[in-house]
């Protein structure tokens, strides 16, 4: 089923939850609304659920307007953060609760909820109570009631953020393979950027009510419109600087108080006509190099990541998170050469905050 | 996990072993004082109830002895010839609907003044704790008239809806609190599976709450049992008294006509629904059905 928001507004009060919102998902597509806590991603989602009425605009499920339909009539499966699964039934009852509220036939009911549970693995459970069981038990359930109706459209609201960090990842696949199974609508809210990018089809990066920006996993990490889409997505986060590009010599250099960098044509031509600009690099695009063309900088703190270690790096006025090898032993208080791959560089404009290259 | 569990056992062995004297000290005070309590509040059952086998000279003459033989006419004199059978069963027909009432009214009103936000919810609500703040004496003359108008004196249901009105803001006032806590992700859950708002309430959310009712009823039956002044007022029909008021008559007549034992007898009658209701239902007020709705 394809969903189509338009204009989406809500306010509560004088507080805009959801600012002119407009998102188109496809049939069967899995996308994510990422963005930090207060965003308005949740109040979208329980939008679309019919939990909140719109302040203005449209929503579409296929061609049909359902912003006075009530949550039965939009045939949408919900998986909650708390999994709200009712502590008072049996997992059968859960399970079979949507069925029995659409008077189903006893027995098509237990066949239904039987092949949901298997599918779920959570079979040898259908008599305990949700009190008896584990975070991921308890989240398969829930998974499992949101099913059993058949849905046209799965709604996710942080339904992994109570498991542990393994359960998190098996979970991760599991619920991406299924829904792919199935091929389902899925929209699924989350501040996790790491579960947002690996699940996600499409990412719409919200902040403040507003959409950031709408697009695959990919065009948010190496192409982000906006200041705030390059600094919430990738783990450590984005590196600023302010600086000017200029042109010299026959190519391009970004340069301020300490440093100044080779930057190449097709980058460095749009930021070169703006004055001054904010640079952003991404800590893997710098490394700790022996000798060469390098800045110098000091080390603040490291923090070791097992596989990478991560510096804490200061020149001059900036500082700067780096990723080098842990192998190399660096210490606070060292001094380290560091070489700027500039092939993926950013360059923003500092009053819109847009992307001087991407749009 | 290990770890919580070693530090679980170090715990216990602390509060178990009493190994500080002074901690040791601190709890015999504390013990002591609660077999005091224990014994003041056990002790005139107990002689109430062993009290009630003995015959008058027994009870006069060798207050604290056990009865020498058990006189089971003591019962039946109460709840014959002095009518507490009578009166049992009036207390029963206004007590059960009482309370049952006083429940139903009570969780439609703090469910909804709990859960949905709407003009006036707050003075509503007010409203109804007002009623907390209003003596049962000052009511009496004008409730007499009210009744007395309404051509309910002397009948159950006017009784009964007295004890309602009463029982309302306190019960309104606790059960607020607790639809409060109830999370309201089950409430969007619900809608979602299908349910509509009568569903979600009766399905969901009362089920949920039975902790909170278990408790009031208990709360709202003692109180409706054990109510004295309404019914005195309210009911002057000797066929109509409820079981305080019919007490009350049976030791006005002692003055003039002893029968002690059967008074004894009727007491110990009048405990037991109570007890019971208390001794079945103290393990439920503890069990708290919401484990599971939220992961903690």
């Amino acid at each position: 089923m394809e969903v189509k928001i338009e204009n989406l507004k809500k306010q509560f009060g004088q507080v805009i939850g959801v600012k002119d919102l407009d998102l188109n998902v496809r049939d069967g597509e899995f996308v994510a609304l990422l963005g930090p806590s207060g965003c308005g991603k949740t109040t979208t989602l329980l939008m679309l659920a019919g939990i909140y009425k719109p302040t203005d605009g449209t929503i579409r499920f296929g061609d049909r307007v359902v912003n006075q339909v009530q949550p039965r009539d939009r045939n949408i499966g919900m998986v909650f953060q708390s999994y709200a699964l009712y502590p008072h039934m049996t997992v059968f009852g859960n399970i079979s609760y949507p069925l029995k509220l659409k008077k189903v036939p006893k027995q098509e009911q237990m066949e239904r909820v039987e092949r949901v549970a298997n599918t779920m693995g959570i079979g040898g459970l259908l008599d305990r109570r949700p009190g008896q069981l584990s975070g991921g038990q308890q989240q398969r359930v829930a998974l499992g009631r949101a099913l059993v109706k058949e849905p046209d459209i799965l709604l996710f609201d942080e339904p992994l953020s109570n498991l542990d960090a393994r359960l998190r990842l098996t979970m991760r696949s599991e619920i991406k393979q299924l829904q792919n199974r199935l091929g389902i609508t899925a929209i699924y809210v989350t501040h996790d950027q790491v579960e947002a990018m690996t699940m996600a089809d499409r990412i719409a990066v919200m902040n403040q009510g507003v959409l950031q920006a709408f697009d695959t996993p990919e065009d948010l990490y190496d192409r982000p419109k906006t200041l705030f889409v390059a600094g919430f997505v990738g783990n450590p986060p984005m590196n600023f600087a302010d600086v000017s590009v200029m042109a010299e010599h026959g190519g391009f250099t970004a340069r301020n108080e300490s440093i100044r960098l080779q930057v190449p044509a097709e980058r460095g031509q749009k930021a070169a006509a703006a004055g001054k600009v904010r640079m952003g690099i991404r800590p893997e695009d710098i490394h700790v190099v022996d000798e060469g063309d390098a800045v110098t900088a000091e080390v603040v703190i490291v923090e070791p990541l097992g596989r990478d270690a991560m510096l804490d790096v200061r020149f001059g006025s900036d500082q700067f998170l780096v990723l080098a090898d842990p192998q190399k032993h660096i210490r606070a208080g060292d001094q380290v050469k560091l070489h700027f791959d500039m092939d993926s560089v950013q360059f923003f404009d500092l009053q819109s905050e847009r992307s001087l290259l991407w749009n | 996990m290990a770890q919580a569990t070693e530090l679980r056992q170090v715990h216990q062995q602390q509060s178990t072993g009493a190994s500080q004297p002074s901690e040791l000290f601190g709890r015999s005070i504390v013990n002591f004082s609660l077999v005091i309590w224990a014994l003041i509040v056990i002790f005139p059952m107990i002689w109430l109830a062993y009290s009630s086998f003995k015959t008058d000279q027994e009870i006069f003459f060798q207050p604290w002895a056990l009865p020498a033989s058990l006189q089971w006419n003591n019962f039946e004199r109460a709840w014959v010839e002095v009518h507490i059978g009578q009166y049992f069963i009036n207390s029963m027909k206004v007590v059960i609907p009482g309370v049952a009432l006083t429940l139903a009214v009570s969780a439609m009103a703090a469910y909804v003044l709990a859960r949905f936000r709407f003009p006036g919810n707050r003075i509503i609500f007010y409203l109804f704790l007002a009623g907390l703040l209003f003596p049962i004496f000052m009511a009496l003359v004008p409730l007499f008239f009210l009744a007395r108008d309404l051509g309910l004196l002397n009948t159950f249901q006017g009784l009964i809806l007295v004890y309602v009105a009463y029982s309302l803001p306190f019960t309104i006032f606790f059960l607020t609190g607790f639809f409060k806590t109830l999370p309201s992700e089950l409430h969007e859950a619900a809608l979602i599976d299908g349910a509509n708002e009568y569903q979600v309430f009766f399905r969901v959310m009362l089920p949920l709450a039975q902790p909170g009712l278990v408790t009031m009823g208990i709360f709202n039956f003692l109180g409706q049992w054990n109510q004295f002044i309404l019914p005195l007022v309210l009911m002057s029909d000797r066929d109509s008294y409820v079981l305080p008021q019919g007490l009350s008559f049976m030791l006005h007549q002692q003055y003039y006509q002893n029968d002690w034992s059967a008074l004894f007898a009727a007491v110990t009658i009048i405990m037991i629904p109570t007890l019971t209701v208390y001794i079945i239902f103290q393990n439920r007020i503890q069990k708290g059905v919401t484990v599971g709705a939220l992961k903690g």
